[in-house]
């Protein structure tokens, strides 16, 4: 059996895990000068910034593609996050919010407020929505974790099912709702199966990156727990882990940090999935790095899926999920094939 | 207090898109969002001042030449400046309102037209764009010259108080089940126009409905968008639709009673709805 002294790196290792995370900081660095130098506006990024061009580029700049940056980067994080530590919570790689019906609870808490409340979506709109999305979310997370407790122990495709169970019942409210509201309703409707960082503003944007960020911390410092439930929750019991208080934490957690991304800016499809994955590859499996790594690329990834939604159709954007899915399900696939075999 | 309520008004006038139908302060760029309202401008012959045009905006074909700011509904902040318009003039369904907000908050008038599905509301929309254009006078005189004889045609046809002949509007044919005009849409308005009864008056929206419905409500007639046809041929394809056999049994063949027509030219609202409308009132009056 493993001891808690083998989770302490040796200092090479230290110095590798890193530097992998210095590198993931700078490659979100350097997506993010990308992404708020390209858009359909040619925009002299050095002047704005300097103060000199203060005409409609830096209102575009200022006003429009910093806040919809800003959104996709820490949407991106938090969802990259809440995915690392599903995965770890569940002992399960295939764990994602999008796929074992998170984002689809999150969906339904935002359009049953639009449909039965349309005069909040005016002025109530930032709390109220996020409020009621992170409600669905909690509901999905609460009840998947319960269920497959009981039921599951937390095989792989058990977690899996009882999610597409949980996506198909979110689906079904989520059809209701549209078949019930009016042509206006349903309109705003679309928007939140499609996802889109379009309509981030400074007003809708700050609050919902405040509550991510503040349900994010405590997911960041969660990791020494997330490494030794990954012996089983009785191991980790007796190597000194509050279970019940981890469990509790990452699902609330990971609950509000997907509920309020949805809220502002729709389903954004298999970051949660991809990013963890591909944070493992460069950084390795503990979580105290995979974390803050995932983190650092699910904004650069998402950044960039943004970028290339809203560069590629100039002036017209295309939906970013069909970017992140179109990179996440064949990757999907391929995470199915090696994981079977066991 | 006076103060007050300047400040106030001026607070108001920032967050709140220009009022509908006042002539804009300059309509030299515009960027167009819904299809009749790209017909209206040409209508007009103001095509010149457009730079931009929604994905609706199918009609005339000239239109699409135009850069393409994506569907009406999905529209892209960045996209929309990017074509340096002084003026959004949009369909009253185009958004979403953030962005519209963002592009406002940059500067740019919009406009978006009040749309009624009636011949009065296709007149007023005409008015509307024509004013906000500063060629009130020319669209007045077209409107005379133009539109009210279609109106006046419109409004002698003569149908039966007893039993007008009702018709059912379908807008696609999803999975076998057509999704059909009920109160409350420009469907519902387009039959009402060409005098016709809207058999699914009773439903409020664009609702599916399935074969059985159909068959209880027996239209005279089915008026079905050529897109939902596929092909302007294609009635036959839709022939083993139990949904259509349904409603149309007792007739002689698909043909008879199922009238396939350019879905924009019914349902945008704009002139061409009226020339539509006498089109359809032609075929079964």
């Amino acid at each position: 059996m493993n001891s808690v002294d083998e989770l302490k790196l040796p200092a090479r290792l230290y110095g590798l895990r890193m530097g992998g995370l210095a590198l993931l900081g700078a490659l979100l660095a350097g997506v993010c000068a990308m992404a708020l130098g390209a858009g359909a506006i040619r925009i002299p990024v050095l002047d704005v910034l300097a103060g000199v061009n203060s005409g409609l580029e830096s209102t575009v700049f200022f006003q429009i593609r910093a806040p919809r940056v800003l959104l996709a980067g820490v949407v991106g994080a938090t969802l990259a996050v809440a995915g690392a530590s599903l995965q770890g919570l569940f002992r399960n790689p295939l764990a994602d919010p999008g796929l074992i019906g998170v984002s689809s609870g999150g969906a339904l808490g935002a359009v049953s407020m639009i449909v039965m409340a349309p005069a909040l979506a005016g002025a109530g709109a930032a709390y109220a929505l996020p409020l009621s999305a992170i409600a669905g979310s909690l509901a999905v997370t609460a009840f998947l974790y319960a269920f497959a407790s009981r039921f599951g122990h937390f095989s792989i495709v058990t977690i899996l099912l009882v999610g597409i169970a949980l996506n198909a019942l979110a689906n079904v409210g989520i059809g209701l709702f549209q078949y019930l509201s009016d042509d206006a309703a349903l309109r705003t409707l679309t928007f939140w199966m499609m996802g889109s960082f379009g309509s981030a503003a400074w007003t809708t944007v700050l609050p919902a990156v405040a509550l991510m960020a503040m349900a994010a911390v405590p997911l960041l410092r969660q990791g020494r727990e997330l490494d030794l439930l990954q012996l089983g929750e009785p191991e980790a019991f007796h190597l000194g882990v509050d279970v019940r208080r981890t469990k509790r934490r990452v699902i609330l957690c990971s609950a509000v940090t997907v509920g309020a991304g949805v809220a502002v800016s729709g389903i954004i499809a298999f970051i949660g999935l991809v990013v963890p994955h591909l944070t493992r590859l460069a950084i390795g499996p503990n979580h105290r790095y995979l974390l803050a790594g995932s983190a650092l690329l699910g904004a650069a990834l998402a950044m960039l899926a943004d970028t290339v939604a809203r560069t590629l159709a100039t002036p017209a954007e295309i939906p970013v999920s069909l970017i992140t899915s179109a990179l996440g399900a064949p990757f999907f696939l391929w995470l199915i094939s090696r994981v079977r075999p066991k | 207090m006076f103060r007050m309520l300047w400040l106030s008004a001026a607070l108001l006038a920032f967050h709140q898109p220009a009022a509908a139908c006042e002539t804009s302060s300059d309509s030299s760029r515009i960027a167009v969002a819904g299809g009749s309202l790209t017909e209206i401008i040409y209508f007009l012959g103001a095509e010149a001042r457009i730079v931009a045009v929604d994905s609706t905006s199918i009609f005339p074909q000239a239109a699409s030449a135009f850069p393409s700011v994506g569907y009406v509904r999905a529209l892209s902040a960045e996209g929309l400046l990017s074509l340096r318009p002084t003026l959004v003039l949009g369909e009253d369904d185009m958004g979403p309102p953030e962005v519209l907000a963002q592009v406002g908050r940059a500067g740019v008038d919009i406009v978006r037209v009040p749309e009624t599905h009636t011949a009065a509301g296709i007149l007023d929309k005409v008015r509307c764009i024509a004013a906000v254009l500063d060629l009130a006078d020319h669209g007045e005189s077209l409107v005379r010259e133009k539109l009210d004889p279609m109106v006046a045609a419109l409004e002698s046809i003569r149908v039966s108080a007893a039993k007008p002949p009702q018709a059912a509007l379908i807008l696609q044919m999803s999975a076998g089940a057509p999704t059909v005009a009920g109160a409350g849409t420009s469907g519902d308005g387009f039959l009402r126009l060409a005098r016709l009864r809207n058999s699914f008056a009773e439903l409020s929206g664009w609702k599916p409905v399935s074969p059985e419905s159909m068959a209880i409500a027996q239209p005279d007639y089915i008026v079905i968008t050529q897109r939902a046809t596929r092909t302007g041929d294609g009635l036959e394809r839709l022939a083993p639709s139990p949904a259509l056999r349904a409603a149309l049994q007792g007739r002689n063949g698909m043909a008879d009673g199922l009238i396939a027509m350019d879905g924009m030219a019914m349902l945008g609202f704009s002139p061409r709805t009226l020339e539509a409308a006498l089109d359809l009132s032609r075929q079964i009056h």
